[in-house]
């Protein structure tokens, strides 16, 4: 469900940079979706091919690149990988997981900042480390003629 | 020509959600401990109740206590359209504690700056009337976050207790509001006076209505007393009561909707 959503904000942006630079047609959007929000490049790509339609969008080569996650404890410098989160993600209580129409996500899937809410580093156990990589859906590139 | 987007996919979406909210409010102190929470709450209640379409958006990530005032609890549902918020009393609420519950949620400057974007922007609000901002103690990532949101369709309440020592700290954020160019809409004086009987005390001191606005360069606007059914019973129901405590958030709406238009 939040893919669509993310997907329509990622057409709006193409517009937007469109107009902005005064271009008539998006021939090319690159987009990063980092592992953290454990999005569905598939679902995603499938979303913006829906939407990418009318006389600016349709055609557009659209390029959705799965971009694994890195964290980094600010403490010890231990790095650690989704595998090792995902295990802590595991334990997170049914009771906060959102409700989406046919399923349950992780508070992650909508707000990856939210990261040292539930994760914790595996060597120290702090909850000062940064994502370094992987923390969010980011549009890489537009390309305009 | 090829392009590396300077806006992000939240912010754009922060603007589409902003333009079907008419007026901003943001409850802050600069200080804590003087009912900010308390006060946002009791002011976006009773907005609701007299029909105006208004939420409430808690930025305080550290010390969310919305969702306490208006007992909430998670889980968040989520539709087509984004996140669903919390509703209760005819007022829609989003908070990071429906997400987090009793965690503690140690973020960073921009982590926090960027999950305040996204609760706005990925919240399905409708169209309000008034969306009221309950602020952190703070001066620093969440207020500069609401501010950008926010700009111009923001105005600011100043909460404080009616003590001196508390005005002079509240006074910073004043100040931060002028060189920021944001509006006051006035100061309300909270636990300003208890009444037992017909005993009336002053916990923090006398009001002193000229010395607020030499601090604060702002007027008082409410004065709103203690009652301490607020700790046992839902605060929705103590507002529901015609209590000297209902008078004042009543002072403090019809002070606000004059001022910012109905």
């Amino acid at each position: 469900m939040h893919e669509l959503s993310i997907a329509q904000s990622i057409v709006e942006l193409a517009l937007h940079e469109a107009d902005k630079n005064k271009a008539d047609t998006v021939t090319e959007v690159d987009v990063n979706v980092g592992e953290v929000m454990q999005v569905d490049p598939e679902i995603l790509r499938k979303a913006l091919g829906a939407l990418m339609t009318g006389p600016r969008l349709a055609g557009a080569q659209v390029r959705v690149r799965l971009e694994p996650a890195y964290f980094s404890c600010r403490k010890c410098g231990s790095e650690w990988d989704m595998v090792e989160a995902k295990k802590q993600l595991s334990q997170v209580p049914d009771s906060l997981l959102i409700r989406e129409p046919d399923s349950k996500e992780l508070p992650l899937h909508f707000l990856p900042d939210l990261c040292a809410a539930f994760i914790r580093c595996p060597a120290c156990g702090s909850s000062d480390f940064s994502a370094v990589r992987g923390d969010d859906v980011r549009v890489m590139r537009v390309v305009l003629e | 020509m090829s392009i590396r987007p300077v806006a992000s996919l939240n912010d754009l979406q922060a603007q589409v959600r902003l333009r079907r909210v008419r007026r901003v409010i943001l409850v802050g102190s600069g200080k804590g401990g003087v009912g900010k929470s308390f006060v946002a709450c009791g002011l976006a209640l009773g907005m609701a109740k007299r029909g105006f379409r208004t939420a409430i958006l808690d930025v305080d990530v550290h010390g969310a206590s919305v969702p306490n005032y208006l007992e909430l609890q998670p889980p968040v549902h989520s539709s087509k359209s984004g996140l669903e918020p919390k509703k209760t009393a005819g007022l829609k609420a989003m908070s990071v504690a429906l997400f987090t519950g009793d965690d503690p949620v140690p973020l960073g400057g921009d982590e926090k700056q960027e999950l305040i974007v996204k609760l706005f922007a990925l919240t399905n609000w409708g169209p309000l009337d008034y969306l009221v901002v309950d602020l952190p103690p703070s001066t620093g990532d969440e207020l500069r976050s609401v501010l950008r949101l926010f700009g111009q369709k923001a105005t600011l309440v100043l909460v404080t207790t009616p003590s001196p020592r508390a005005l002079s700290v509240v006074s910073r954020l004043r100040r931060l509001a002028e060189s920021e160019k944001l509006s006051v809409a006035g100061v309300v004086l909270n636990m300003a006076h208890y009444e037992r009987g017909k005993k009336k005390t002053f916990p923090f001191g006398k009001p002193d209505a000229e010395l607020v606005h030499r601090l604060l360069n702002s007027a008082v606007i409410a004065q709103i007393p203690l009652d301490p059914r607020v700790n046992s019973e839902s605060l929705s129901d103590v507002l529901r009561g015609r209590t000297k405590m209902s008078s004042a958030f009543d002072s403090l709406i019809e002070s606000l909707t004059a001022n910012l238009g109905r």
